[in-house]
């Protein structure tokens, strides 16, 4: 019946000939791609919480694996910002990082030395500053000397059980939300509808792409990287638990993962991409610096360079090739963003 | 008289002593209509002055890619800003074409792209982020002394973008666009959540009035802004929020409340939630607002408030008025009028950036 509908509504309005069938590189995306990362980090994030609810000792060893372990699973979805982890700002409430200014251990400071009760349940925690929700929070907690050993014991092992419930409760929301409608919504575009094209569809999905090599360029590499004159050790991602290079690795696979599912059918583009973030994962290696604590030394701040401008690289392949490859246009301005 | 510190003084030194004072003038550079930076096919950055003929008065070079930029009100001086987080701006002597001034910003602050001049031209005001406090500023500069630096305001809010001044007056117009960045991580925006962006309007240094938009839109970045004749000013928005919001064009006037210009829901889908650019037409009756994500040229009638056409020009971001109606220009190499009568130049090896700057 549908069907009919549409050949009708075809027959009359040819221009809507591109919201007739999903293209197939859609849910090949979204089912291979997006939904095991959207899946596997509510899985993680559960058992992370009932490790703390098991144990919440900052340095119990189950705890910190079960960190590690959603820690990973939220850094290989992080890419994946539209619809459901925008919903009530749900991506920021798992992620708050950068943090320019120390929102994140000031608040859980005051939080800690005040007892605030409003740690007491998920529930209530879901209204705090997202400064102190997240996995990068939870690092504090769990990693920095300070923290670990400030105030009340009690309150710090309520306050970890807390944070990784408000942690599962989001990424459980994020899922739910993927399979109980944003899935259909991306595959069903039409003119009322949140996308109007599958073309609209692939551009978010393209946007995805080169934000997120963006962010991990600019923002996890470019943040320790500083200037030659003023490097920022310190400022590297979750360096307490010795993450930096991880970050970028994982990000860099996931990444990777979803520009060569874009490039199919163009085996050109598709080598070029798998040479090129080849070179970057070789060259993060090859640097040996989980930390990212070598900026300020020339010779090891060259390999960390170079791992940025291999990342550089790829985001200029997928602007100027990937991109117009997918009737994207990609333009001087529409890129600029001010 | 006006000091210039460059070569002209030997010839105008000939001319004092024949007791002849000529005050150079944007005639003096080749009478542009507008300015707009540019990029080269071959990776250069430059200024153009374009004449109302829309052909090229003047190109000169710059250091980086430009933003948007300053028109002296009577020296034929513009003042070109580095994309934002720069931390410098340059000063062109557009007759000369050489530069005569730099302006960097002091440490712990940068540009964001835009600034003003006061009525007289002796300041020029320049939109900065205080970014260890994560507070908007206006550098003010003395544009009689060199250009020097000689103090700062309170923008009123956080990430100053656009600045105008008053008609008649030097009341400042600012956009404040609520979003935190730190140049310690690229153009990341560090407050989305609970970003307000506002309008405040700044006289002497003091903020005289602030408006904001109601919560529902609080993620709608107020960025660029025109101001018409009689003051009405115009402002074009950035949608920060996952879904498409109710409007990204609005106008207001002193005393009263934003008054959103709402566009039928497909129209304001077209912008695909990013205003680049915004201009009034000459006689304010009419609004234009540019989209490069969209590719779209939207329309819209100043005193009803409502949507009236849209044109659609790939990656047209610059807009500024000219005759009747308005021109646009594009990252094509496009220079367009809209709704004055026929013409377009095409400028093959110019790569136009953001912004279209008028010169009347």
């Amino acid at each position: 019946m549908i069907r009919t509908l549409f050949a009708a509504a075809l027959t009359c309005l040819p221009m809507l000939a591109g919201a007739e069938e999903p293209d197939p590189l859609l849910p090949r995306v979204i089912d291979t791609h997006v939904l095991p990362r959207i899946d596997a980090l509510a899985l993680e994030s559960r058992d992370l919480a009932e490790a703390a609810e098991a144990d919440c000792a900052p340095d119990a060893f189950a705890l910190r694996e079960a960190y590690h372990e959603a820690f990973d699973a939220w850094v290989k979805a992080s890419h994946l910002r539209f619809g459901p982890t925008e919903e009530g700002d749900r991506a920021f409430a798992l992620a708050f990082w950068p943090d320019s200014r120390g929102a994140t251990p000031r608040t859980l400071g005051q939080l800690i030395e005040s007892r605030d009760p409003v740690a007491q349940s998920a529930d209530t925690y879901a209204d705090m500053s997202i400064a102190a929700r997240g996995f990068y929070a939870l690092e504090y907690l769990l990693y920095d000397d300070t923290l670990m050993a400030a105030g009340d014991p009690d309150y710090r092992c309520m306050l970890v059980r807390t944070v990784t419930a408000d942690i599962a409760q989001t990424a459980a929301d994020i899922a739910a939300d993927w399979h109980d409608g944003f899935r259909d919504t991306m595959l069903t575009p039409g003119p009322e509808a949140r996308y109007r094209s599958g073309e609209e569809t692939v551009q978010e999905l393209f946007k995805t792409l080169t934000a997120g090599l963006q962010f991990t360029s600019e923002t996890r590499l470019g943040r320790p990287l500083g200037s030659f004159d003023r490097p920022r050790p310190t400022r590297a991602e979750a360096r307490r638990s010795m993450r930096s290079a991880r970050h970028v690795r994982l990000s860099l696979t996931s990444l990777r993962d979803l520009a060569l599912m874009l490039s199919a059918g163009n085996e050109t583009l598709r080598t070029r991409f798998e040479e090129e973030f080849q070179t970057a994962l070789d060259r993060l290696d090859a640097a040996d610096d989980p930390v990212f604590a070598g900026v300020a030394d020339p010779q090891s701040r060259l390999r960390l360079e170079i791992v940025q401008q291999a990342i550089d690289a790829i985001r200029e392949t997928a602007e100027q090739d990937l991109g117009p490859s997918l009737g994207v246009a990609a333009g001087f301005n529409s890129l600029d963003g001010d | 008289m006006t000091t210039h510190r460059t070569g002209r003084r030997g010839f105008l030194g000939g001319l004092l002593a024949a007791g002849i004072v000529p005050k150079p003038s944007w005639a003096d550079a080749g009478a542009p209509r507008y300015l707009s930076a540019a990029a080269l096919s071959d990776g250069r950055y430059v200024l153009c002055g374009i004449r109302a003929d829309l052909d090229l008065a003047f190109q000169l070079p710059l250091p980086e890619r430009g933003h948007a930029a300053a028109a002296h009100p009577a020296r034929p001086e513009a003042v070109a800003f580095a994309r934002r987080p720069g931390t410098f701006a340059l000063v062109i002597d557009c007759a000369l074409g050489m530069r005569i001034a730099t302006l960097t910003a002091p440490e712990g602050r940068h540009f964001y792209g835009h600034g003003a001049f006061s009525a007289d031209g002796t300041r020029l005001f320049t939109t900065e982020n205080d970014y260890e406090a994560g507070e908007g500023r206006i550098g003010i500069w003395d544009a009689e002394k060199g250009y020097r630096r000689i103090g700062e305001w309170a923008s009123g809010g956080i990430g100053p973008h656009e600045i105008r001044r008053l008609p008649g007056s030097d009341v400042l117009v600012v956009a404040n666009g609520g979003i935190d960045t730190h140049p310690d991580s690229g153009r990341a925006k560090l407050n989305i959540p609970t970003m307000r962006p506002n309008l405040s309007y700044i006289s002497d240094g003091a903020i005289v009035e602030t408006v904001e938009l109601d919560a529902a839109l609080h993620k709608n970045s107020i960025r660029h802004l025109d101001v018409s004749r009689s003051g009405q000013v115009a402002i074009g928005m950035q949608w920060q929020g996952d879904r498409d919001p109710s409007a990204l064009v609005a106008t207001h006037e002193r005393g009263a409340s934003i008054r959103l210009l709402e566009a039928p829901e497909d129209r304001v889908r077209a912008m695909n939630g990013y205003v680049g650019s915004i201009a009034f037409s000459e006689d304010g009756t009419r609004i234009a607002a540019t989209s490069p994500r969209g590719g779209q040229v939207q329309i819209f009638d100043a005193r009803d408030g409502r949507f009236a056409s849209a044109q659609s020009i790939a990656d047209a971001c610059g807009i500024a008025r000219g005759g009747a109606g308005f021109t646009a220009t594009s990252g094509t190499g496009a220079v367009a009028r809209i709704g004055s009568g026929p013409g377009a130049a095409a400028h093959d090896g110019l790569r136009w950036d953001n912004h279209l700057v008028s010169l009347s």
